[in-house]
Parts: C-alpha cells; sequence; structure tokens
C-alpha cells in the first residue's frame, strides 16, 4: 500500500469516526419527502426509477391539484422555454444536439389510483405550449391542509451530454435535476417556475432514500447527496449504492471510473465535524489539497457567521475536462468544482469556486430562498460571503490571462469584493436588480445583477453598518429562516431588528433601483489668499482701504465642488488634505446634486476625496472620487514610457512575422 | 569530395558581428519603431495626464498598476483603449481572432491597425536599406536611404505578400483548424490532452511563419545581391536559395529568436520598471529600455546579415590537397569580400 494509499485510509477511518459520531442535529420536518430506486445505463445514458413522494400541506388551503418539475424536458427540443431564452448558449459555450428527457411511465396515488390520465403540462411563466418542464396532475380529492399524500412514479430520465449543470461526458455522470420533483405549495397556489436560461431551483424540506445502481467499474466511484448507508455488488454483477439524507432539498449524485475519491475532515469548536470528501480528476490530483483547504475555509468562514453547516458530510465534485458545465453548481451536501490544470496558486482557482458553492449549502442549502423569483438572496448574499471568506484565506487575486489554453498570473492585484464585481459596472443600469430571474434583459445582466450587485451593495451595507453589526444582522437573519424560504423583506426585517434603525431607504435605492451612484470632486483649488479691497468701517464712517488687522492676506482660500453624478444617493464623507498634513473630513448626506466647501485663509489644499473609505462600493467610476490641486506628472509619465517601451516592442515582433 | 557551406552559427555569428560593425542601422530602425510608437502613444499619453495628474490616484499608480483604474479609464473611456484589450486577449486565445473583427476596432486599436500598415511600408525600405549597407563594405546611413528608396518597390511587393501569406497561414493554420477542432477538444479525456492540440495548432502557425519569412527574406537578400540577373530570376534564385539551406537558415532564425527570448527572459527578470517611486528614476528607466530595444535591433540586423551571409556566400572547396596560388591570383583575391557575390555598384 503506497504511503498516499495509507493516508487517505487514515483519513477515511478519522472521517468515518467523525461522521458517526452523534450529530443531534434538528432537522425540520418534512414537507416532500422522496425514496428513489433507480439503475443507470452507462451505455444509453438513461436512469430508470421508480420514485415514492410523500408530501404534505403545510398550508391553509387544499390543494386540488399537484405540479412537478420535470427539468430534464428542459434539452428535449429547441422549442422548450430554456432553448429559446438561452438562444442555444449557455455555461459551456453552444449547446450541442444531445437532447434529455425525463418520461413519466405510470403515476398512481396512495390507493393506487392511476393519476398520470390526469396529468398536463403547463407554462406558468410564459405560456409556451412547447415547453415539457411543468407538469400538473389533478387529484381525485384534494389534500387538505396538514393532510399527507404520497404519489408513486415510474421514470425514465434521458440525460444530455453535459453542458448545463446535468448529464454525460464518455463515463462520467452528473445526475442532477434527474427526478419527478414537485413545486412548492404556497398559500397563494403552487410556486413551480419553468426551466430557464438564467434561473435555478426552488424547493421545500424532506428526507432522501435513494438507492443507486450502477455498473461494477463505478465501484467505489459514487458520490451523492448524503450519506452512504450501503455498497453491495448485485447479482448482474453490477453494485447498489444507498444514500439517505435528513433535512435537504434536493438530490444529486455522480459516478466517473476516473475518479481519484480522497478524504479529509473539517473540525472546528463550534462549528462540528463534516467529512470532506473529493471527488477529483487524476490530472488535477496536484489540486486535492487546494480543494480540502478552501471547501474548510467557506465552512469556517460562513459558519462563524451564519451558524454552524448541519450535516455529517460535504462531498466536491471535479468535473472532467469537456464538462466544465457540469462545473461551480451546489447541490445539498453536495458541490461540483472547477479549477484548470496549469491553474497558478494566485489565480485562486479552484479555491473560489469551491469556497462558493460550499457556501450555498447556507444560502440556498439552509435559508432556502426562491431562486426563480429572489436569486439574489443566495447567488447574491453567497458572493457577498464568499469574497470575506477568500479576501480573509486567500488575500488579493491575480489577473488570470489565459494563453493559449494555458493560465497565467499576471503581477496585478485583484481585490476583493469591488475587482471582482467589477461586471456590474458595465450594466449598472440595465436592470431593477429585484427582479424575477427570467425576466432580466439577458444573462450578463442577470448574473451581473444577481452576483455582483448584490455583492457590492451588501459590501457596502457592511461598511456603512460596521462588520459587527452586520455579522449581527446575518446571524439574526440565519437563526430565523434555517430550514426554511426566506424573502427579501425577511433580510430587511432582520437588518432593522438587529440594528434598531430603519435601512429600508438603504434597500430601496439598491435592491429595488436601477439607479447608479458616481459620486466626484469636480473642482479642487487653492490659491494665495488676498487682501480685502473696498470700502471699510472706520470710526462710524466709510474709508477705502481695510483696516490694519485685515489688511494682510493670510494662508490660502481654497474651493472643493462635489457632485452627485449618479440618480442614487449614498451618506458620503469628503476629506480635504492640507499642506502641512492637516486634514478636514465632513459628512455629506449625499442629497443634492452638488455641495461646495469653502476653507478661507487656512493653509494650503493639497487634495480632495469623496468617500475615502471607499465605503460606497456601488460608486461606479471612482476614479474621478479625488482631485489635487497641484498636478503630479509622475504617474502618467511613467506609464507613457511604459507603453511606449511596449509598442516598440509590438512593432518588432509584428514586423519579424514578415 | 562533399562541398559545406557555412554552418548556421557561424552565419549568425558573423551577421552579428556586422550588425555591430554598422551600428547605424539599429540605430534608423530604432528611430523608426520609436516615431511609429510615439505617434500610437501620444492620445493615451494625453489622456493618462488628463486623468491621472491632478488624482490622487496617481501617487499608487506611479510604480504599481491598479486593476481597478484601468478597468473604470477602459469602461469609462472607451475612446481610449477601445476594444484593443478584447483582440489582445483574443489573440492569446486558443480560439484566436479572426481578421473579420478587425474592422469593428475602435479606439487605439484601430489607430494601431493604420500605423501597423505604415509600419509594413517602412519595413520594406528599413529591410532594403539595411540589406543593401550589408552588401557595402564601406557605407553609411545615406547608403540606407538611397537603397531602401531603390528597393522600394520590389521589397513592397514582397513585404505585403508575405503580409498577407502571414495572415492567411494564422487564420488556415490556426483560427479555422480551432473551429473544425472544437467539439472533438471538448471531447477529449483531459484538458492537458487539450493544450497539447492546441500547441499542436500553434506549432504549425510558427512552422509556417518562419516558412513564409525566410522564403521572403532569401528572396530579399537574393534580389539584392544578385542585381545581374533579372527580377523572375532573382525572385526564383531566392525561393531556390531557401529551399536548397532550409536547415542553414532555419538554425538562423531559431539562434535569433533564442537570443531574442533570452534578452526578453533578462528584461522581465531584472524588471527595471517596477517599483519606481522617485521622479528621477524615470529617466535611467527610459534610457534602460532604449538601451533594450537598440540591443534587441542589433540582434535583428544581425540576423539579416546572417542570412545574407547564408545565402550569397560560395561554400569553400574542399580538395586532398590546396594548390597553391599563383602570385597574379594571390593579388586578384585582397580585397576581404572574395568569398561574396559580385557586388552590385551604383
Amino acid at each position: 500500500m503506497s504511503a498516499a494509499k495509507v493516508r487517505v485510509f487514515a483519513l477515511a477511518l478519522l472521517a468515518a469516526a467523525s461522521a458517526g459520531r452523534a450529530r443531534a442535529q434538528p432537522f425540520p420536518a418534512p414537507v416532500a419527502s422522496y425514496q428513489i430506486t433507480c439503475r443507470l445505463d452507462a451505455e444509453k445514458k438513461t436512469i430508470e426509477g421508480t420514485e415514492v413522494l410523500t408530501w404534505k400541506n403545510t398550508t391553509s388551503r387544499p390543494a386540488a391539484t399537484l405540479q412537478l418539475h420535470l427539468y430534464l424536458n428542459a434539452f428535449r427540443n429547441t422549442l422548450s422555454t430554456f432553448w429559446r431564452e438561452s438562444s442555444g448558449e449557455h455555461r459551456d459555450g453552444v449547446l450541442p444536439d444531445s437532447w434529455g428527457s425525463i418520461e413519466i411511465a405510470r403515476m398512481t396515488g396512495p390507493d393506487g389510483t392511476d393519476l398520470l390520465a390526469a396529468m398536463r403540462f403547463v407554462a406558468p411563466d410564459d405560456g409556451n405550449p412547447y415547453d415539457r418542464t411543468v407538469a400538473e396532475v389533478i387529484l381525485p380529492k384534494p389534500v387538505q391542509p396538514g393532510e399527507t399524500i404520497s404519489v408513486a412514479m415510474d421514470f425514465v430520465s434521458l440525460l444530455p451530454r453535459v453542458s448545463v449543470r446535468t448529464g454525460y461526458k464518455d463515463d462520467f455522470f452528473m445526475v442532477v435535476q434527474w427526478f419527478p420533483k414537485i413545486g412548492v405549495f404556497e398559500e397563494k397556489g403552487w410556486n413551480c417556475h419553468q426551466f430557464h436560461a438564467a434561473t435555478e431551483f426552488f424547493s421545500d424540506f424532506g428526507n432522501y432514500d435513494v438507492s443507486i445502481d450502477v455498473p461494477a467499474r463505478y465501484k467505489g466511484k459514487v458520490g451523492a447527496t448524503g450519506q452512504r448507508v450501503d455498497e453491495r455488488e448485485t447479482s448482474a454483477g453490477r453494485v447498489l449504492y444507498r444514500f439517505r439524507q435528513q433535512g435537504v432539498h434536493d438530490f444529486a449524485w455522480t459516478a466517473d471510473p476516473s475518479y481519484l475519491v480522497l478524504v479529509d475532515a473539517f473540525r472546528e469548536a463550534g462549528l462540528g465535524d463534516v467529512q470532506l470528501s473529493l471527488y477529483l480528476q487524476p490530472e488535477h490530483a496536484s489540486q486535492a489539497e487546494r480543494y480540502f483547504r478552501a471547501a474548510k475555509a467557506s465552512l469556517s468562514g460562513y459558519g462563524r457567521v451564519l451558524g454552524a453547516y448541519p450535516y455529517a458530510t460535504l462531498s466536491i465534485v471535479d468535473p472532467p475536462w469537456g464538462a466544465h458545465g457540469a462545473g461551480g453548481m451546489e447541490y445539498p451536501t453536495l458541490i461540483t468544482g472547477g479549477t484548470a490544470w496549469s491553474a497558478p496558486k494566485s489565480i485562486q482557482r479552484p479555491e473560489g469556486v469551491t469556497v462558493h458553492e460550499a457556501g450555498h449549502q447556507f444560502f440556498y442549502g439552509l435559508l432556502a430562498s426562491n431562486e426563480f423569483e429572489e436569486a439574489w438572496l443566495d447567488e447574491g448574499f453567497n458572493t457577498y460571503m464568499t469574497d470575506r471568506v477568500m479576501n480573509a484565506t486567500y488575500g488579493a487575486n491575480r489577473v488570470d490571462l489565459g494563453v493559449f489554453g494555458l493560465h497565467i498570473a499576471l503581477g496585478i492585484d485583484i481585490h476583493f469584493p469591488v475587482d471582482t464585481n467589477r461586471r456590474y459596472f458595465e450594466v449598472a443600469d440595465w436592470d431593477v436588480l429585484a427582479s424575477e430571474g427570467w425576466k432580466f434583459r439577458n444573462r450578463r445582466s442577470y448574473g451581473s445583477h444577481i452576483y455582483s450587485k448584490t455583492a457590492l451593495t451588501m459590501a457596502t451595507l457592511e461598511r456603512l453598518l460596521g462588520t459587527p453589526a452586520m455579522d449581527k444582522a446575518l446571524r439574526l437573519y440565519a437563526e430565523r429562516w434555517r430550514f426554511r424560504h426566506p424573502t427579501t423583506k425577511d433580510f430587511i426585517a432582520a437588518v432593522n431588528d438587529s440594528t434598531g434603525g430603519d435601512w429600508s431607504w438603504f434597500f430601496d435605492r439598491t435592491f429595488f433601483s436601477s439607479g447608479t451612484v458616481d459620486y466626484a470632486v469636480a473642482e479642487a483649488q487653492s490659491k494665495p489668499a488676498k487682501p480685502p479691497r473696498g470700502l471699510f468701517e472706520k470710526d462710524g464712517k466709510l474709508t477705502a482701504g481695510p483696516p490694519p488687522q485685515l489688511a494682510k492676506a493670510r494662508g490660502y482660500d481654497s474651493a472643493v465642488t462635489v457632485v452627485r453624478g449618479g440618480d442614487v444617493a449614498m451618506p458620503v464623507d469628503v476629506l480635504l488634505r492640507f499642506e502641512g498634513g492637516r486634514t478636514y473630513r465632513s459628512h455629506w448626506d449625499g442629497e443634492a446634486r452638488w455641495k461646495k466647501f469653502r476653507v478661507v485663509s487656512g493653509p494650503r489644499l493639497l487634495e480632495a476625496t469623496v468617500d475615502p473609505d471607499e465605503k460606497i462600493l456601488l460608486d461606479t467610476d471612482r476614479t474621478n472620487n479625488g482631485a489635487r490641486t497641484e498636478p503630479d506628472p509622475r504617474a502618467a509619465t511613467r506609464w507613457t514610457a511604459r507603453a511606449v517601451f511596449w509598442v516598440q516592442n509590438m512593432i518588432d515582433f509584428m514586423t519579424v512575422a514578415w | 569530395m562533399s562541398r559545406r557551406g557555412p554552418r548556421a552559427i557561424g552565419c549568425f555569428l558573423r551577421g552579428l558581428q556586422l550588425s555591430l560593425s554598422k551600428p547605424y542601422l539599429a540605430v534608423a530602425l530604432w528611430l523608426i519603431q520609436l516615431m511609429l510608437a510615439a505617434a500610437l502613444i501620444l492620445p493615451i499619453s494625453n489622456t493618462l495626464h488628463a486623468l491621472l495628474d491632478k488624482s490622487p490616484a496617481g501617487e499608487k499608480m506611479v510604480a504599481n498598476p491598479d486593476y481597478g483604474w484601468w478597468e473604470t479609464v477602459r469602461r469609462v473611456h472607451p475612446d481610449v483603449l477601445g476594444n484593443f484589450p478584447e483582440l489582445a486577449t483574443g489573440l492569446l486565445s486558443s480560439e484566436g481572432i479572426h481578421w473579420s473583427e478587425l474592422p469593428g476596432m475602435r479606439g487605439v486599436g484601430a489607430t494601431a491597425f493604420s500605423l501597423a500598415l505604415l509600419a509594413a511600408v517602412l519595413h520594406a525600405f528599413a529591410l532594403g536599406g539595411a540589406l543593401g549597407v550589408l552588401r557595402e563594405p564601406s557605407s553609411s546611413l545615406v547608403t540606407f536611404g538611397r537603397e531602401g528608396m531603390r528597393r522600394m518597390p520590389a521589397f513592397l511587393v514582397f513585404t505585403f505578400a508575405s503580409l498577407g501569406a502571414a495572415f492567411a497561414a494564422y487564420e488556415w493554420i490556426y483560427v479555422e483548424s480551432g473551429e473544425a477542432l472544437r467539439s472533438r477538444v471538448k471531447d477529449l479525456h483531459t484538458e492537458q490532452a487539450a493544450l497539447a492540440v492546441t500547441g499542436l495548432r500553434l506549432a504549425a502557425l510558427v512552422v509556417a511563419l518562419a516558412v513564409i519569412k525566410l522564403l521572403a527574406d532569401s528572396v530579399r537578400t537574393v534580389w539584392v545581391a544578385r542585381p545581374d540577373l533579372p527580377p523572375v530570376s532573382r525572385f526564383l534564385f531566392g525561393i531556390g536559395g531557401a529551399i536548397a539551406r532550409p536547415l542553414r537558415l532555419f538554425g538562423i532564425l531559431g539562434l535569433y529568436a533564442i537570443l531574442t527570448a533570452g534578452l526578453y527572459v533578462v528584461w522581465l527578470v531584472l524588471d527595471p520598471s517596477a517599483g519606481g517611486e522617485a521622479r528621477f528614476a524615470l529617466v535611467p528607466l527610459i534610457l534602460t529600455q532604449q538601451v533594450f530595444v537598440f540591443v534587441r535591433l542589433l540582434i535583428k540586423i544581425g540576423y539579416y546579415a546572417g542570412i545574407s551571409e547564408a545565402l550569397t556566400r560560395a561554400p569553400e572547396p574542399e580538395y586532398s590537397y590546396v594548390p597553391g596560388d599563383p602570385p597574379s591570383a594571390r593579388a586578384a583575391s585582397a580585397p576581404a569580400v572574395a568569398n561574396e557575390a559580385p557586388l552590385e555598384r551604383t
């Protein structure tokens, strides 16, 4: 046994022991639970399954129908809403002509009643008659409030080649959004959206018990949501796995004979023990420690603010080359990473992806907001926390220059969170952040607002409140809404309650507005003061010339004009720096279009800066936030010299070729 | 009996020697490149001064690049850098860029494209001048100018032909192969295999560009060296010369590339432009930069002289014994250029 294998074995023992320790986790009462038995046909790329869905009506109104997500039908043909919205392009570039589908062959109610005949496809979001991603079943009798219903189904899922999260590539399988899944029944009715190009998912908590039958070559190479409770070879020469997990709202699994399966453990006082399983591609073997370190940093960083991760396991899947569309996704207790063979440590891949996806165990996993309707609550909040954890753990990132497929780190720092979210500034006024996911101008705007604007908004709020107050608000929000479905107003309420103030104005101007913020120093000048001239009172008479005490000019007269260029007002500080090291700081509510500061007969003004502490991270143009009274050409001259030099070299390089 | 010509390293070293003996050639090229660069940079420089001179950000930008500042300038002032950064990034990508994207260039990118055409014209002039000077035992900048202008019509044709061939090679060998293989590359098992495919595409492009360059340089060299032949014969002799001595020519090109790359490695390791805080450091920095450019141009001239050496220097015959020269022949072979082809006298 090699040293590496011994190490893995020891870690496995350690992890199994830690996972075995009692975790008295108060998981929620199940609303939608699933018992699934499925069989993978690796050649046909199909999964045949039998599912027993147990659903409880937790509302105060009866449910006359059930609505089911059939997500894989998004890949059925080019007429689906997903295809129309994506225009045939998504995470991994152009979508391949590789189709996926899910067919329900049998559906019966608790007394064996056939429900399939009463099933029809609906399109609640866009009315697309060709979309098959939501099915509605009319029940023989309504499910009364507090009542539970069991529905049994046989289904066949055909997986597409991986391009959008789910599918296969050669022997690699990422099996997600793969079974008939019930929507969320609310007081206003079913919340069961179609599969859109930009949106993700929303479902109720429950208990999952899933048996997976795979060919023998996948033995030891299957990872899934929850804890593995069984692994045995069957008489058919196959391997049967069984996974169980309480208190989650989805189930995903993966299989790849190429995986290197490594195990480690996260352990921190107050945050519990978590078994970390890494399903790694062999060509990324050298990056195992980077994955583990990032996952631990995430569980620690998020856990300290939001409370401990409650599950015993976390699996990290490293998709193979050509299956990037499966990467960078989150499922309960299972995430997919993303890295590159040549990624140097300083460009923080796979660290950034792992921290983010592991962070989704909190924003999405535990705080299960509606990703269709309020995606900023998971993606945006999570991006904000990712930036915090990355900054605390790794410091500044480096610019990643792609050179013919290789990743090279340039010696230019990228700072969290502003530099990592700059894409927002490109589209700052395109959309209102608080919009349903499929109603953004395009996917670029969706990503820039949902991820980046939210992250910058949250970081700005943190700077206005102070980090302790921000953490307190987040903690309150997390405690109130753990294992539930929070909304934006719930978060605002948590901020108001924890701070004792009313921060609605802030959210009105950020979440609920497409306005932009831009403060600038329009003018800063300082001139030697001149003695006063004109007529002055002396002994009760007007005489020409000032009295002796005013006759001599002293110091400098300085004037600074600060302007608000954007539509959105934020409170800002203005800092004036004078000769001799003296400074003057003033607070401005930022409401007016401009404000003028004058200093008469003072020291010479050197520079003026608006928002000197860089609190307002939503400011779309920080290059105009300061002005000096005297020019300093050093920087421009040096950059000109550099530019001339590199252009000389480029000219030479070009002429070499011919 | 074997007839071996001069070795590649010998030609290259002799070329460097010639280059060093005529430094004004490198000076002429340096001036041309500096003027072109200055024309491109002037609007950028003015913008930089307008944005930085009175900005507190200038303080920290003296020594270090501020990613956020540059990104903001790129976004807020799209007229300055235009889409040049995107094009540069695309050029370095495994997909490459289509030449059809060039008309969409904006800002400095569009200016760079125009200047590249002017650079091609000046390049044709400079090569004519340089190769002419290298053939003259005693020459000067006057010779450079005169020879450059004399060769200009033909050299313009050669330059634009090789320029077009280089563009076509990039499009058809690198970009089109990338498009054709895109889905297959995704189907490969590992990223390393995908990188290898990109590497092969790139290697094929480099070989094609090297062949184009060597053919063009060979034709130019013979064009200058054999004025006694009609134009078509000169052209064909040039092509033939390259085909007859491929290893030697590739060897010279390889040595040139290695030496130049080494120079860049030294530059990047020493990184004299980093960390300069004080105003007085600017002058030494500019001097260092320009010395670097000058040395690189000396090597470049050395390459052309080496190619000229390889193509026009007759191999020395090998005999089982070396007969002594008759006194009259000894006197006739006195000039230093005895082994070279007849010089063109104007």
